[in-house]
């Protein structure tokens, strides 16, 4: 009976912990999407690497490790990091990849020290804070899929009703502003979304590898379809794929951390996907060269004759 | 030109600069109604900057801008764009009727979605620059000159009064540039004003009947007959020019 118990508490877990990693995959594979269409899967690097130090400071700050302040607290880290690479580019002649390269660094470093910092002081209530750098969706609880539950839908939500809005801008930016849209607006919205779908995933995936579940996602999802909302759908749905199953095959053997798991049964979809999609995928393309080869053979064939 | 006459743009002393570098010195340009302007001059000579300065897209360092006597925020429902072909990532995931679409974006207003009412006016543009056959396309598989038709048919969809393209016959081949110039005459036949910036020195005198030249200041602008001289173009681009009227 007890055994019984424990059985279905363990069943319980693990299906919190799969409803988390499954929402949180939904939320940065479909918001990945605008990411790669813009060319800035690197900024989400930068964003969640950035984040870190804010987990750290929000705690000391608190002494809480509530889902809803550390988010915070990354959230703010992560966009004060984005302002500074776009600060820099504005004001100094260093270009983007270094300004990102620099701020990506310095906040992480600086993330690690204060990390380190707080685990030194032996603070009962700090165990747990290392698994935001390579995540750990076992210590998901049922508070932590609530805030990403309604934060993640507030931010799926936000993109659906400027659905157009933040179409036109991906597309062409010029036209949009000649239209009238408020484009830069519009792009602190959307990088704000982006922050919003890294912090939710840095306890599960953590910040090393949080923006391989950016960008895998939508990577896939483009090789399948022509359509924005088709590959927004098919991200979504990848990530909640990759992140379910990384997180029960990470959680049936002990001390496999989440985050690499994850990422790498993202992988496994991408790389179905390069291979295999109609039309953009590998085995397609080498199909329809070698009937092209054909057609062209038979083609002068009858000419010659 | 009479001050009393509207002028469908007006620009007044623009200046536009990149990191102290000028790019528009000074610029003067009244455009009357009705006209089928070309904007040409040298590589690097502001002409993009002038198109993207009137639509508000780069901030003067000083000047003014007037359409129809008024700033252009508050006249952008009759002002169409059509921004260099190259300017957008086409393998972005959508197709033809979807991009023409969105030049009724604007008129839509915020979050409304497009609908039944948008797809007419789109599949009417797309008849009109031969490209009907194409509304399912992925914009990727279109050859340059189709690209092009897109683009012109989804600023036509703006059904604007004002109509400012950049370089709309960049790499297009001699049937699209043919169909192209067949429209913008209609345009202008419609009492449209089409502002074009234009590279092709050989087909200014058959396909517009204005021409500014410009190369950071204003050289020249006016009728074609009256302007397009060999001194004025000799002035544009510094005498290399080898072509003669």
């Amino acid at each position: 009976m007890e055994n019984l118990s424990i059985l279905i508490h363990l069943d319980y877990t693990l299906m919190v912990v799969a409803i988390g990693a499954a929402l949180l995959g939904t939320v940065s594979g479909a918001l990945g999407t605008y990411a790669v269409l813009r060319r800035q899967s690197l900024l989400g690097d930068a964003i969640s690497h950035a984040a870190l130090p804010g987990i750290a400071i929000a705690f000391l700050l608190t002494g809480s490790k509530a889902p809803l302040i550390l988010v915070l607290g990354a959230a703010i880290a992560g966009w004060l990091g984005t302002l500074l690479i776009l600060s820099i580019v504005r004001l100094t002649r260093i270009k983007y990849d270094s300004a990102l390269g620099l701020v990506l660094s310095t906040f992480f470093g600086f993330g690690l020290v204060l990390h380190t910092l707080i685990q030194r002081t032996g603070n009962a209530n700090q165990a747990g804070l290392d698994t935001f750098l390579f995540g750990q969706a076992a210590t998901i609880l049922e508070r932590d899929v609530l805030t990403i539950a309604i934060l993640g839908g507030v931010a799926l939500m936000i993109m659906l009703v400027f659905w157009k809005e933040l179409k036109l801008l991906v597309f062409d930016e010029g036209f949009a502003a000649s239209i009238g849209l408020p484009t830069r607006t519009l792009d602190i919205l959307l990088t704000s979304l982006l922050v919003m779908a890294i912090v939710l995933g840095l306890q599960a995936v953590g910040a090393v590898l949080m923006s391989a579940m950016l960008v895998a996602p939508a990577v896939a999802a483009r090789q399948w379809t022509n359509r924005l909302r088709l590959m927004v759908f098919l991200a979504g749905c990848f990530g909640a794929l990759a992140g379910v199953s990384g997180t029960i095959i990470s959680s049936t053997a002990s001390r496999i951390p989440t985050g690499p798991t994850i990422v790498l049964c993202a992988t496994v979809v991408v790389g179905i996907s390069i291979t295999f999609a109609p039309n953009r995928g590998l085995v397609w393309d080498r199909i329809r060269h070698q009937r092209n080869r054909r057609d062209l053979k038979t083609a002068t064939g009858r000419l010659l004759k | 030109m009479q001050a009393s006459k509207p002028k469908a743009i007006e620009v007044t002393d623009l200046t536009v600069a990149y990191q102290d570098k000028p790019v528009l010195w000074d610029i003067d340009l009244d455009v009357p109604p009705g006209v089928l302007l070309s904007i040409v001059g040298p590589n690097g000579a502001g002409k993009t900057t002038l198109i993207k300065a009137i639509l508000g897209l780069v901030r003067p360092a000083a000047g003014n801008v007037l359409i129809y006597d008024k700033p252009y925020e508050a006249q952008r429902r009759i002002v169409g764009y059509v921004p260099q072909r190259g300017s957008v990532d086409w393998d972005f995931p959508t197709n033809v009727l979807d991009v023409v679409m969105m030049g009724r974006y604007g008129a839509l207003g915020w979050v409304r979605r497009p609908g039944k009412n948008e797809r007419e006016l789109a599949m009417q543009a797309l008849e009109k620059v031969g490209m009907e056959a194409y509304i399912t396309r992925q914009i990727s598989q279109l050859s340059g000159g189709q690209q092009q038709r897109v683009f012109l048919a989804r600023a036509l969809v703006q059904d604007a009064t004002i109509y400012l393209m950049d370089e709309p016959f960049q790499g297009v081949d001699a049937t699209t540039e043919r169909a192209i110039v067949t429209l913008l005459q209609e345009l202008r036949a419609n009492g449209k004003t089409v502002v074009v910036v234009h590279h092709d020195l050989q087909t200014v005198t058959d396909y517009f009947d204005w021409v500014m030249l410009l190369n950071i200041r204003r050289i020249a602008s006016g009728p074609v007959e009256e302007t397009f001289t060999s001194d004025n173009l000799r002035e544009t681009y510094g005498g290399r020019v080898a072509f003669m009227k």
